[in-house]
């Protein structure tokens, strides 16, 4: 099956700018609290996403995951090591810098509260191009509209949409501007199985046909099945990679970190 | 009684985890209440002040003798008294129990300062008379220099010589309203301060003020008296009736100090308070919007709260008590901090009225309880109403209520609503209209604008979304997704979004009021000018009626003698009883009137009043059913009655007055002759400017009053306006404070709710520029839809302002609209509504992205 990555020793990433990656952290360290209450939520990690590659962060509660992802997406600043973006060191950038960024090259999909409830189902998939000043590409909107499938609820309010469908919003928001990559933190996290297939199948299928990159954090082995590529965290570290997975693979390699005791982060 | 404690354990509780939201309820209710403090505490201590310098000053005079003929006009704050013989003294000093008796002499005297301009006339009187020798018939005291024992030597009180830079030993000019040439041989003081508030006083020997001030020697206005050892002022007063002669009275000197006192405090004292009380009133109004929005925002915020407190077994009064109790609490301390504020806003201002040149008698600050209690409890209360209503909601809280997601409130305006407030609106307005055109009454006027401010509140939500959809219209083009996501979020909550603009709109609505209305007394003044004035260049007296001592009654002749000069009429005032009410009287040379004065269509002629003829005003005449040819019974101050026949009739009052008698009939009944206006027209071909110049030089061996042009002229008569205006506005600048406190507040809790949101639009790349501009832009257009509706209410009040008083006043009051201004308040409104929205900005910036999504 697979084979476990000694903990103490990082996997050896490409220290090359090669723009095959849409996104990475190198050394990744994050510290939360000072003292007795200091967590090292992140632990030397480096790790790579490629471009046009879905890819799972996988791990147990408390592993780092959500942390890795706000890191790489610059959501978040590292205590030490460096986060990229196809070539730029956003760990080198100020707040305005990093949002502008935020804005132009990553989509964000949340678990929960995606949409901001005052604007319209189309007036949120533009948000981010809106706030950039920028005009949608209409041609790829109208494909991006017609894969999520909400044509019909374009002028309705987010609270007329049942949950499933408030994430496919969110879904083609996240593509709206073409980023360079899309994070999404949990996405199916507060969605029924159904509605959540269909947002994973959404998102893998627009990495697919449209050579988009997404990296998702879940702890749903079958979600993570969804990817072409599972990166496990535990304890902050990176332990194990896992290409082409399955859920019954994913489900049967996280089942050696649970009994870990987790720390909350 | 332990379900109370517990009430008041999660109160406070509460109120400890919340302080920051209270914050701007507290600073509200501690404005109001300082505001109301301080008027009450200055009001008392001022009134306190006046009695102990009354009584410090007048205590030696045990009696007053004076004339009991008084004639009063509507208006005026104290009759007008026939003088005394000056030797009724004499006989008075040899009655039994009387140790002193001296004339009285009081006129009107305005000092020369040494910058060649007037001394005071602004207001308080400028006063001249004799200098009494007996000290304690004297209210002044020497504090410097002797007493005036030659002509043409005075004392003048401290005060005045401060203003006027005089000193022991200058020579000036008294205008009495001859100019007479005086050295300064003395300073005095009253009661102990520089004078008697800002009351300028010059006094004269005797000889020179039967001379100067009085129509006649041997006349005095009152004679003061001094009992001899163990007589009581009342028994002086029994002692001094039987020989006084018919027409004459004696008071004690008790009631005659009370009786100045009351003038003053009548006169100015009321006035300033009552002013002070109504704006403590609208801060306090205002307050109470801003109060109740906090109250609500943060009950809807805690309903999860609530609702678990329910669904743990709390009773419904448990939840309504703790949300009151925290309310009072509130209410409380901010008022005892209020307090405390309005007691040292009335020691400042103690400190620094001096400071400004106007002498706030000294003596410690008298704060009764009245002071303390009450605006303790309006504060109070102020609070427990404002959240009565949000506590009640809290009660009605469902268990089930926890359970759900949202918490916020997002009413939006019912039908029901929208129905109550456009009938109270059609009410008010059939109130209003026919309040100020049809039965015009301005109490009618005054119900049909509360209500119609009732009526705007609770119209409030409905109008809020279609005004603030229209007012923010233009932010998606000029602001793109920024001014997009303002106007949405400024619509989210329309009830919230009207209550926060209510306060702000109140504030605006009493501005604009203002604003229109001292416009339209501007015009009134221009207008009555324009029309009715027909000569070139006018000489006033500075104030109209109130301080200055008037115009030499021998200018007009000397101006008229110019050779530019084609007419110089003079304008004096004189009173009498016209059928048995008080009425002031011009008088003038009525033939020479209609060559400088447009006045109208006239019925009869002006000329040849002679001593027995009167002209009357057309409205005047209407009222008392007078008509050319009619009789009028016309009662002097002196006792003296007499028939005048109306000679004619004339249409415009406005500068003239409303009756016209000869300078020969009112010679015998006169006292200090002055005149307050000389209207001046030029032969032809004279220019203005030589000819102002010809008539100024005379003017200035008189004295030096202003000679001004048409359009100064009309200028000058409304030049009070302004100043009362900027005193307003200052006055009302806390109110709009408190608005905008309110704004801040609403948003910063409002911001909360949405920090989620926040931290989303971060993600996806708003920026922080972004964001502020975006909280900026909502509270804009929330001041923006306040300042709309309260210029709009404000606009409408002004109007039936002035309807109401074109009613019931003599002459015509014209409507004004000042754009400008009113332009100016807008902008200011909106203005303020982008800092209001600084500070919530500024905060909401800061939010870390993470965290705030991750928000509960």
């Amino acid at each position: 099956m697979t084979t476990t990555v000694p903990t103490s020793e990082p996997t050896p990433t490409p220290t090359s700018t090669s723009a095959a990656f849409a996104a990475r952290v190198v050394d990744a360290v994050k510290l939360y609290g000072t003292g007795d209450t200091r967590v090292r939520a992140l632990d030397g990690v480096s790790v790579d996403f490629p471009a046009g590659r879905f890819t799972a962060i996988m791990g147990p509660s408390g592993s780092g995951k959500s942390t890795l992802m706000h890191c790489a997406a610059g959501l978040d600043t590292l205590t030490s090591g460096s986060a990229f973006i196809g070539d730029t060191d956003i760990s080198a950038l100020d707040d305005r810098r990093l949002t502008l960024l935020r804005r132009r090259r990553i989509g964000f999909v949340f678990q929960s509260f995606n949409l901001l409830p005052t604007l319209t189902v189309a007036e949120n998939i533009t948000l981010p191009l809106d706030l950039a000043g920028e005009r949608p590409d209409p041609e790829w909107l109208d494909a991006l509209v017609d894969t999520v499938g909400l044509r019909d609820r374009l002028h309705h309010r987010p609270g007329e949409l049942s949950g499933g469908q408030q994430q496919r919003v969110a879904v083609a928001r996240a593509f709206a501007g073409s980023p360079d990559v899309v994070f999404a933190d949990e996405p199916t996290g507060n969605l029924d199985s159904r509605s959540g297939q269909e947002v994973l199948w959404l998102l893998g299928r627009t990495v697919r046909q449209a050579a988009r990159t997404v990296v998702m954090v879940t702890h749903d082995p079958v979600a993570a099945a969804h990817a072409d590529e599972v990166v496990f965290l535990a304890d902050g570290r990176l332990v194990d990679r896992m290409s082409e997975p399955t859920a019954e693979r994913v489900l049967d390699r996280f089942k050696s970190f649970a009994p870990h005791p987790s720390r909350r982060r | 009684m332990t379900s109370t404690r517990a009430s008041v354990r999660l109160s406070i509780s509460s109120l400890r985890a919340h302080k920051r939201r209270f914050a701007g309820t507290f600073v509200a209710v501690l404005l109001g209440v300082a505001f109301l403090t301080g008027t009450l505490v200055m009001g008392d201590t001022l009134r306190a002040s006046f009695d102990t310098m009354f009584g410090n000053a007048t205590a030696g005079t045990d009696a007053v003798v004076r004339s009991s003929n008084v004639v009063t006009v509507a208006g005026e704050s104290q009759g007008t008294r026939q003088p005394v013989s000056t030797g009724l003294a004499k006989r008075i000093e040899q009655t039994p129990g009387v140790a002193a008796a001296a004339p009285d002499i009081q006129g009107a005297g305005q000092l020369i300062g040494s910058d060649g301009k007037p001394v005071g006339g602004q207001g308080p009187p400028t006063l001249a008379g004799n200098w009494i020798d007996d000290p304690k018939l004297n209210p002044y005291r020497l504090a410097a220099g002797r007493a005036p024992s030659a002509p043409g030597e005075v004392v003048i009180n401290r005060g005045t010589a401060d203003r006027g830079g005089l000193g022991i030993g200058d020579t000036t000019v008294l205008r009495t309203p001859d100019p007479v040439h005086v050295t300064i041989v003395g300073l005095a003081t009253f009661g102990g301060q520089d004078g008697m508030g800002q009351v300028t006083y010059t006094a004269m020997t005797q000889a020179d003020a039967e001379k100067y001030l009085t129509p006649k020697p041997g006349e005095a206005s009152t004679i003061q008296v001094r009992a001899g050892p163990g007589t009581s002022q009342q028994e002086l007063v029994d002692a001094l009736r039987p020989v006084l002669p018919k027409g004459v009275e004696a008071i004690t000197g008790q009631a005659s100090a009370a009786e100045n006192r009351d003038m003053i405090s009548g006169a100015f004292l009321s006035v300033f308070t009552t002013l002070l009380l109504v704006f403590s009133g609208i801060v306090l109004l205002v307050a109470t919007f801003s109060i109740h929005n906090t109250f609500a925002i943060v009950v809807a915020q805690r309903t999860r709260e609530n609702a678990l407190l329910r669904a743990l077994g709390a009773s419904r009064r448990q939840v309504v008590g703790s949300t009151l109790v925290e309310a009072a609490a509130v209410g409380v301390i901010a008022s005892a901090a209020g307090l405390a504020g309005g007691i040292g806003i009335a020691a400042g201002l103690q400190a620094l009225f001096p400071a400004v040149g106007f002498p706030f008698p000294e003596g410690a600050l008298v704060i009764s309880a009245v002071s303390l209690l009450l605006p303790l409890a309006v504060g109070v209360l102020v609070c427990l109403g404002s959240a009565l209503l949000p506590a009640v909601r809290a009660g009605r809280t469902a268990p089930l209520a926890a359970l759900r997601e949202s918490a916020a409130d997002d009413s939006a305006a019912s039908r029901a609503r929208a129905l109550a407030g456009l009938v109270l609106l059609v009410a008010s307005l059939g109130t209003i209209l026919t309040g100020a055109l049809a039965d015009v009454s301005v109490w009618l006027s005054a119900a049909g604008a509360v209500s119609a401010l009732a009526a705007f509140v609770v119209l409030g939500p409905v109008a809020s979304s279609y005004a603030v959809r229209f007012l923010g219209a233009p932010l998606d083009r000029l602001r793109g997704v920024t001014g997009r996501l303002a106007r949405r979020n400024a619509l989210r909550s329309p009830r919230r979004t009207a209550s926060t603009a209510t306060a702000l709109m109140i504030g605006v609505a009493v501005v604009s009021l203002f604003t229109v209305f001292g416009a339209s007394l501007k015009a009134t003044m221009n207008g009555a000018v324009d029309r009715s004035f027909a000569g070139d260049v006018a000489i006033s007296a500075p104030a109209f009626g109130a301080g200055g001592s008037g115009l030499s009654p021998r200018l007009a002749p000397a101006v008229d003698r110019l050779p530019e000069v084609a007419t110089a009429v003079g304008l004096g005032k004189g009173v009498a009883e016209v059928d048995g009410a008080g009425r002031a009287l011009t008088v003038t040379d009525p033939a020479a009137l209609g060559r400088v004065f447009d006045l109208g269509r006239v019925d009869g002629s002006l000329k040849g009043l002679g001593v027995n003829g009167i002209a009357v005003s057309d409205i005047e005449a209407g009222k008392r059913g007078l008509h050319t040819g009619s009789t009028a019974r016309l009662a002097f101050t002196d006792g003296t009655q007499q028939n005048f026949t109306v000679r004619a009739v004339y249409d415009r009052s406005e500068l003239a007055g409303d009756y016209v008698i000869t300078r020969l009939a009112w010679a015998p009944h006169r006292a200090q002759d002055s005149d307050s206006l000389i209207a001046v027209s030029f032969k032809p071909g004279v220019a203005t400017a030589v000819g102002k110049a010809a008539v100024a030089k005379t003017a200035a061996a008189y004295g030096n009053p202003d000679v001004q042009t048409r359009s100064e002229y009309a200028q000058s008569s409304a030049g009070g306006i302004d100043m009362m205006l900027t005193l307003v506005y200052a006055l009302l600048a806390l109110a709009v404070l408190i608005a905008l406190l309110g704004i801040a507040n609403t948003l910063t809790l409002a911001l909360h709710e949405r920090t989620r949101e926040l931290g989303l639009l971060r993600a996806v790349g708003q920026t922080r520029s972004q964001l502020r501009s975006m909280v900026r832009w909502e509270s804009v257009l929330v001041a923006a839809f306040g300042t709309a509706g309260g210029l709009l209410l404000g606009g409408v009040l002004g109007w039936v302002l002035v309807e109401a008083s074109v009613g019931t006043g003599d002459t015509a009051f014209a409507f004004a609209l000042p754009p400008l201004r009113l332009l100016v308040v807008a902008l200011v409104g909106i203005t303020a509504g982008a800092l209001a929205g600084r500070r919530p900005a500024r905060r909401a910036a800061r939010l870390d992205v993470l965290r705030a999504i991750a928000a509960e």
